[in-house]
């Protein structure tokens, strides 16, 4: 004792933090997948303005938007077993509400989280293919859903890839609040190490570091599939 | 083979077309001119129901569809009769120039991937563009780009072709070519509808010459008539003035 900053216990607390790496990636992939679909189908009603779905999905990402993060996991967190317990009631079915792991309101809360950014992402990313591509669509007569599918979609989804990127990135990132509903992962794996040890400030150098790691190699790769998604587009030499 | 009838479009409140009645025989080519504005783009538009009528009637081939009332099926088969070449080329960026023609081939036409392509590549050689198959629109010249937009709207067998200021947007170097081309097309009997203000071309082109004005057709002539005799004040001052700029 009496080190001011302990860079030995900070290396040696690496392996016991990521530990808990696996719930982190586990809660992260299913989350951004779910948040994926959701998004794709979202941006199309909007899209597609088709009727009561659109001003629904408006409502559910202005609620998204103007309600904190931790807010909307506590809501699922309180509000799934409730609705449960409702539907038990009213159609004497018999889900096991305690049996739910906490880990799926977790993946639940952060998919409708991240699918309301990423729908508004897609959204304009579709409107933003210019419209002559349309048109030209239409003039060899393709159909509406064979121009989205064929010619639409892929370019909008070049479009896309960039802010998407970002969306994900940010949901790797709040993964780490996923602790406040009794899930361990790598933050509530770094306060048990923590608290035992009372060197917080290097586990959470440790925290920190593997969070880095984890964002950049996503960012990377996603640059990677950006490059492939434009690959049709001039290439500016710089 | 074609036919207007009481075609009227606004937008919002300004009337673009006001009561458009016109018949186009098979094999006419038709030249549309007139001051900006005055409605042939949306004329053109609408009989690839790109645009879409207030009312009236319109007669394209076998396709007859009623502004008042028509199916998603009626739109379709307009759309089978006729193809569009784009001012501004609208070639589609993500897919290649071999691509751009079998698209319509394989998901409209039907084609299997070897008969499309077969039928690409011979149109494609034929505009001239048999050696750059698999390059991307985005690396192409503006005049290259507009031959593989012809050749797109060729692919289709349209009954009709219609040509919205296809050079206007190219530089001065490559209208010769592209004009070349549209003439090319024409002598093989291929009705046309065609928007320019090239007027050497259109004189020699066009078997018919629509003066458009106003949302109104004006003058409706073959080429030695307009140009020689016979044209209603309004023409001659547009040409005039057509003259002017190009001199
Ligand atoms: N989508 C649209 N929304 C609103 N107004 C439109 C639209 N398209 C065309 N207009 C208006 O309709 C009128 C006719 O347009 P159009 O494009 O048919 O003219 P044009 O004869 O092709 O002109 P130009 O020679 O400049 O191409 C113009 O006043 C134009 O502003
Ligand atoms: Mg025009």
């Amino acid at each position: 004792m009496g080190k001011i900053f302990d860079p030995v216990f900070m290396i040696h607390s690496f392996p016991e933090v990521l530990q808990a790496l696996p719930t982190t990636l586990f809660i992260a992939f299913m989350s951004a997948v779910i948040g994926l679909v959701i998004a794709f189908i979202v941006s199309f009603i909007r899209y597609a303005n088709i009727r009561i779905l659109s001003p629904l999905a408006k409502v559910y990402i202005s609620f998204i938007r103007g309600t904190p993060d931790l807010v909307q996991i506590m809501l699922v967190y309180y509000g799934i077993p409730l609705f449960l317990k409702a539907i038990n009631a009213k159609f004497g079915t018999a889900f096991d509400v305690n049996g739910v792991p906490s880990i799926a309101f977790a993946i639940v809360a952060l998919a409708i989280n991240a699918g309301a950014y990423m729908s508004e992402t897609m959204r304009s990313s579709l409107l933003a293919v210019d419209a002559g591509q349309l048109e030209a669509c239409y003039s060899v007569n393709m159909t509406r859903l064979q121009a989205l599918r064929r010619v639409i979609v892929p370019q909008a989804i070049g479009i896309a890839i960039p802010p998407l990127s970002n969306s994900l990135i940010s949901l790797i990132k709040e993964t780490s609040l996923v602790f406040t509903i009794s899930i361990i992962d790598i933050m509530a794996q770094a306060k048990i190490v923590g608290s035992r040890s009372f060197r917080f400030f290097e586990i959470y150098v440790v925290v920190s570091i593997i969070y880095w790691v984890i964002c950049a190699i996503v960012a990377f790769a996603l640059s990677k599939v950006e490059v492939y998604a434009r690959r049709y587009e001039r290439k500016v030499d710089k | 083979m074609i036919q207007l009838e009481n075609i009227t479009k606004s937008f919002k409140k300004t009337q673009v077309l006001k009561n458009i009645n016109l018949t186009i025989n098979q094999g006419e080519v038709v030249t549309l001119i007139g001051p900006s504005g005055a409605g042939k783009t949306t004329l053109l538009r609408l009989l690839n129901w790109l645009e879409v009528p207030d009312s009236g009637r319109i007669t394209v081939g076998d396709a007859h569809i009623d502004a008042s009332k028509y199916s998603k099926h009626d739109v379709r088969r307009l759309r089978g009769q006729s193809s569009m070449v784009f001012q501004h080329y609208n070639l589609f960026k993500n897919k290649t120039v071999l691509e751009n023609v079998t698209e319509s081939l394989v998901i409209v036409s039907k084609l299997n991937h070897k008969e499309a392509e077969e039928k690409a590549v011979a149109l494609l050689k034929k505009v001239g563009m048999g050696d750059k198959l698999h390059d991307y629109p985005a690396n192409l010249s503006g005049g290259q780009q507009q031959r593989v937009g012809i050749a797109r709207a060729l692919a289709v067998d349209p009954k009709v072709m219609l040509f919205d200021e296809p050079t206007s947007a190219l530089d001065p170097e490559w209208v010769g070519e592209i004009l070349h081309l549209i003439k090319q097309i024409a002598a093989q009997g291929m009705t046309m509808i065609l928007v320019s203000h090239e007027m050497r071309f259109v004189r020699s082109v066009a078997s018919r010459i629509i003066f458009l004005e106003n949302g109104e057709l004006v003058e409706d002539s073959n080429p030695k008539e307009l140009f020689e005799n016979g044209k209603s004040v309004r023409t001659q001052a547009f040409l005039q003035k057509l003259t002017y700029e190009e001199e």
